[in-house]
């Protein structure tokens, strides 16, 4: 078998973006995969975005990833949440055809020339010197390559639960990854273990359609690429029901039964994504809990019952899962379950996704410790950027928090590292107001093209629209309004620019519009914000060497000291961002960094 | 929060913070020297660099606070390399604290220890070594500078500030959580509880109007102390300038007439006269310094009126007078107030009673403890009006009102310790059951 230059382990959402980086950029690229028939696997809800998650899809894009692309190719329902809330925190989330969706994925990465796919399993890494330098397969194959991407989701020692029923597998029926933990942890890796579930699959023609509310998406569909001009499908509804006194009976009833609270699964599972029966434990007093009924694709009869996942036995979830309206006479077609895995402490990793423990090897995706698809492939492309980087001499490509959601997110990994699976929410976004959806070509599209992912088209409409904006915005700012400009009256509370009726607007697309109106509207706090924004880049700025001595530092605490040397931060910024380091700490390193500088 | 940081216009006391002649005040970064300029009379902007320059001080009100020397110094050429100025002024604490309360007004912050010469050496000036740089980090870890002393937060008002503080993050999450979670998911708008946050508002007003701004901690206290002649009066003020950091400053009158020095009693500014004693006379010039006594009694904030436990005297009645018995060590007055000058017995217990009369009249507000420094009180009003800003942009969006809510928590965060991203989740995964 011949050598690549780089290898990418996994075909999930982050191998996705992380081969196509990779190879787009160049290099020979060799996917290994489990099964070729799982690629772009929609593992858990069939649907892409949401909040924070929307805005993540649309920076991918924005870099020239492909998520956005498949998301649109395949989409079956949009629906624009928060509309009412606040335009800062809009975010557009979609159903998704997971049928489509993974094989559109899977054409995409054939149409790839210089990426190859090839179905085994790895078990282990041929090392050199403390650097990665090919993969060991199931089967027997050494291939060797010069960076190495690892991003194996819930497989690697995955093992799933349903009641008293467990069995060595990353999704239900498909094999886990077993012995590559163990490589990894004879390696120096740090590992634990993480807990995620998924509801049961019932059949649509089982289901009771006037127990349920119908809940329909918006119409035109709106995409997540930028390069997508308008998606031109009908829309699909979901439905609506509760769960009742019933139901919640049952769980009580058999809560002994569940393998979370009869203590076989350790695993940490999401606060935010709770299995029913914790749902039911946790809140005693909720009389009911939401049920959405979503299609899992437009050739299938399954629905993914969103909100009751589960790890009970079968005999349980039939009981409860017949006792909702709309799914009395349910054909339960996959049952649900809960999995555990091992994941890789996020704290051994630069903010370049690149291990401390083995240079050349980049980590993504689930394997991190987080969870979602969206999530996952922002590292996957981030870490197939960097690997491309690390084969080409450059420097690693960082995004920072003050820009981007997936600054944020591998800020927070490699600095905080994670105790529960990471989800992205846009609290955990300090700047928020400047990250809106809408302005990700913005702020990333002229990065992407850089660093050589994006291409020149992509970057050439980018300054289409940002000279529409900007004479948009001229435009306003000459048209009165009373004894204001244009400009100065959108500032004002509920004005739209629709209302206005400047004639000379009426050409521009309505996304121009938008996005000029957001800019001006929040212009007066984004200033606000500007101050803080130029300290924070100011201290992203002030680099501390790879190889820095911690130890040759008089004036910090012994306990910054074991900190700074276990993330070994790559900036002063990331440095202040570590629970437990004080003000004058990050000052007394500021201070020794610069006088390593001078010499 | 406050980081050690270069450019950001920041000022700090470069003397001891004490009564002295002289102080000196310093201010680098950018912009510094046009910051200044509307409230100094001399011209700075246009003086070169290394320039002294005379002028007045003066305050936000147009009122001259002090007559001051101005050095300039541009970029490059002071100690921080940065644009920057010393002023010296008068060494009276009051000055310096309206000096200071100009500066945080028109926007240069105080320095935090050390950041004058961590400057200095971010910005090359070779001349100064990194331990030197180090070592003045590190003293505001462990040193108890007066300058530190003041901005800790006693133990209710860390309380106070605390309950503050959880009641916003909980606002903050019940709205976040409207922000994480679309509205399929959680149909039901967020209200703004106009209720709570008014009582959140009164409770943060109340604190903050406890600082002894008036009169008290920007000017200082007038202190007489009186009473007949041969009464005590001198042992007692020289006493109290013993024990106390003082200077005296030249004497104006006569000792016939009276003595007067600068002094800090527990923090507070004190302006301290010794008078004249009260006794029938025929001579002129002293029947002029009991005059004079009388018309200092009128203007005084607190009278220590001194009697001799031997003596038939009695104090005048006046709700500003404390009565003092001296010579202690002779006789002894029982419950009375006493001290004696010669054992010094009873001293602490008359400075005590000095400052508890002195701060009778503000610690009164409804059961509110008090605070004792300016920052802690712009902190808490700047959250209170973040609180406001917050309700006012209701009809902008939920994310403006977020983001208000966050810089209230980060004002009272600054006081009680910082809130972070993740306490915000916390409170919102531990109060409501999410998740489809």
């Amino acid at each position: 078998m011949r050598d690549y230059d780089a290898i990418v382990i996994g075909g999930g959402h982050a191998g996705i973006e992380a081969c196509l980086a990779l190879s787009r950029e160049g290099f020979s690229t060799l996917l290994i995969t489990q099964s070729l028939d799982a690629i772009g696997r929609m593992s858990c809800n069939p649907s892409i975005g949401g909040l924070a998650k929307g805005n993540l899809v649309r920076e991918i894009d924005a870099l020239g990833g492909e998520m956005g692309h498949l998301a649109d190719k395949a989409m079956i329902q949009m629906r624009m949440l928060n509309k009412r809330r606040g335009p800062a925190v809009q975010a557009p989330r979609a159903q998704e055809d997971k049928f489509t969706y993974s094989r559109i994925a899977k054409e995409t990465l054939e149409s790839e020339e210089k990426l190859s796919l090839f179905m085994d399993t790895v078990v282990d890494f041929i090392t050199e010197n403390g650097t990665v330098a090919g993969v060991v397969t199931e089967r027997g194959w050494r291939i060797s390559a010069k960076a190495v991407v690892l991003t194996t989701g819930t497989f690697m020692d995955g093992r799933i639960f349903i009641g008293e029923y467990d069995a060595p597998c990353g999704r239900l029926s498909e094999s886990a990854a077993i012995g590559l933990g163990d490589s990894l942890r004879r390696l120096g890796f740090h590992t634990g273990r993480m807990k995620t579930g998924t509801p049961a699959r019932v059949r649509k023609s089982t289901l009771d359609f006037d127990e349920m509310e119908i809940q329909d998406g918006d119409t035109p569909m709106l995409p997540f690429s930028f390069e997508t001009d308008c998606i031109d499908r009908t829309s699909i509804p979901c439905y609506v029901t509760y769960t009742n006194e019933e139901t919640h009976r049952i769980i009580r009833e058999n809560i002994s039964r569940s393998p979370l609270y009869g203590g076989k699964i350790v695993g940490k599972g999401p606060r935010y994504c709770p299995s029913i029966e914790d749902k039911v434990v946790r809140f005693p007093d909720r009389e009911r809990h939401q049920i959405f009924v979503e299609p899992e694709g437009i050739g299938t009869e399954e629905m993914y019952l969103n909100g009751l996942s589960s790890s009970l036995p079968e005999d349980v979830q039939h009981a409860f899962i017949h006792s909702i309206p709309g799914l009395r006479h349910a054909e339960i077609m996959r049952p649900a379950y809960a999995v555990e895995y091992d994941y890789l402490n996020p704290l051994d990793l630069y903010p370049s996704l690149e291990s401390k423990i083995l240079s050349n090897l980049f980590i993504a995706g689930q394997t991190n410790g987080t969870s979602g698809y969206e999530e996952a492939a922002a590292q996957g492309l981030i870490a197939g950027i960097n690997a491309a980087e690390r084969l080409k001499g450059e420097k690693p490509f960082i995004l920072s928090r003050t820009e981007s959601y997936i600054g944020v997110l591998i800020d927070d990994l490699v600095t905080k590292g994670t105790k529960e699976p990471y989800r992205m929410f846009t609290s955990r976004a300090e700047y928020r107001l400047s990250l809106r959806h809408d302005t990700a070509d913005q702020r990333l599209t002229r990065k992407g093209y850089e660093v050589g992912l994006a291409g020149k088209d992509r970057l050439d409409r980018l300054e289409r629209k940002s000279e529409e904006i900007r004479r948009v915005k001229e435009i306003l700012q000459h048209t009165r309004i009373g004894a204001k400009s244009a400009y100065d009256t959108l500032k004002e509370p509920e004005k739209d620019i629709h209302e206005l009726k400047i004639s000379s607007l009426a050409s521009y697309p309505e996304e121009v519009l938008r996005e000029a109106e957001l800019d001006i509207r929040y212009s007066g706090y984004i200033d606000r914000q500007e101050r803080e924004l130029e300290k924070a880049r100011k201290a992203e700025n002030m680099e501390i060497p790879s190889d820095f001595d911690y130890d040759s530092v008089d004036g910090i605490s012994a306990e910054a000291r074991e900190k700074l040397k276990a993330v070994r931060p790559v900036s002063i910024g990331q440095a202040g961002r570590i629970s437990g380091i004080r003000v004058s700490d990050t000052a007394v390193l500021a201070v020794a960094v610069r006088s390593v500088k001078r010499g | 929060m406050a980081h050690y940081e270069t450019d950001e216009p920041i000022y700090a006391l470069a003397t001891p913070y004490s009564p002295s002649a002289l102080a000196v005040i310093r201010a680098s970064g950018d912009g510094v020297i046009s910051l200044l300029q509307p409230y100094f009379s001399g011209k700075i902007e246009k003086a070169e660099s290394g320039r002294v320059l005379h002028g007045y001080i003066n305050g936000t009100d147009g009122r001259h606070i002090d007559e001051v020397v101005v050095i300039k110094y541009g970029k490059g050429h002071g100690y921080t390399s940065e644009e920057a100025f010393e002023i010296m002024c008068h060494g009276s604490l009051p000055v310096i604290r309206q000096i200071s309360a100009l500066f945080e007004e028109i926007g240069i912050r105080e320095a935090l220890r050390g950041e004058f010469t961590y400057r200095a050496f971010m910005h090359g000036r070779m001349d100064l070594t990194q331990a030197e740089a180090v070592e003045e980090i590190v003293k505001a870890r462990t040193g108890k500078g007066a300058g530190e002393a003041l901005e800790r937060l006693s133990g209710t008002i860390l309380e106070e500030a605390d309950k503050a503080k959880n009641e916003i993050l909980e606002i903050l999450a019940s709205l976040e959580v409207q922000l994480d979670y679309g509205e399929d998911e959680i149909p039901e708008d967020w209200e703004f509880p106009s209720e709570r946050v008014h009582a959140i508002r009164d409770r943060l007003a109340a604190i903050a109007s406890t600082y002894r701004s008036s009169k008290l901690w920007t000017e200082g206290a007038v202190v007489v102390i009186a009473g007949r002649t041969n009464a005590g009066k001198s042992s007692l003020y020289n006493a109290l300038l013993k024990e106390n950091r003082a200077i005296v400053s030249p004497i104006e009158g006569t000792t016939r007439d009276y003595i007067e020095s600068d002094a800090e009693i527990d923090g507070i500014p004190v302006r301290l006269f010794d008078t004249a004693g009260f006794r029938e006379t025929e001579e002129a010039v002293e029947a002029e310094g009991i005059k004079r006594t009388e018309s200092l009694m009128e203007t005084a904030d607190l009278i220590v009126y001194v009697i001799d436990p031997s003596s038939d005297d009695a104090a005048p009645e006046d709700p500003r007078v404390l009565t003092v018995y001296s010579r202690l060590d002779i006789v002894d007055k029982g419950k009375a107030l006493s001290f004696s000058s010669v054992t010094g017995e009873g001293l602490d217990k008359v400075i005590s009673a000095i400052t508890g009369k002195l701060t009778a009249g503000l610690s009164e507000v409804a059961g509110v403890p008090v605070i004792d420094s300016e920052r802690q009180r712009d902190k808490l009003l700047e959250a209170s009006d973040s609180l406001g800003e917050a309700e006012k942009s209701m009809a902008f969006g939920f994310d403006v009102v977020a983001m208000y809510l966050q810089s209230a928590l980060a004002s009272l965060g600054e006081l009680t310790g910082l809130v972070t991203g993740e306490d915000v989740l916390d409170k919102l995964f531990s109060s409501f059951c999410l998740g489809k």
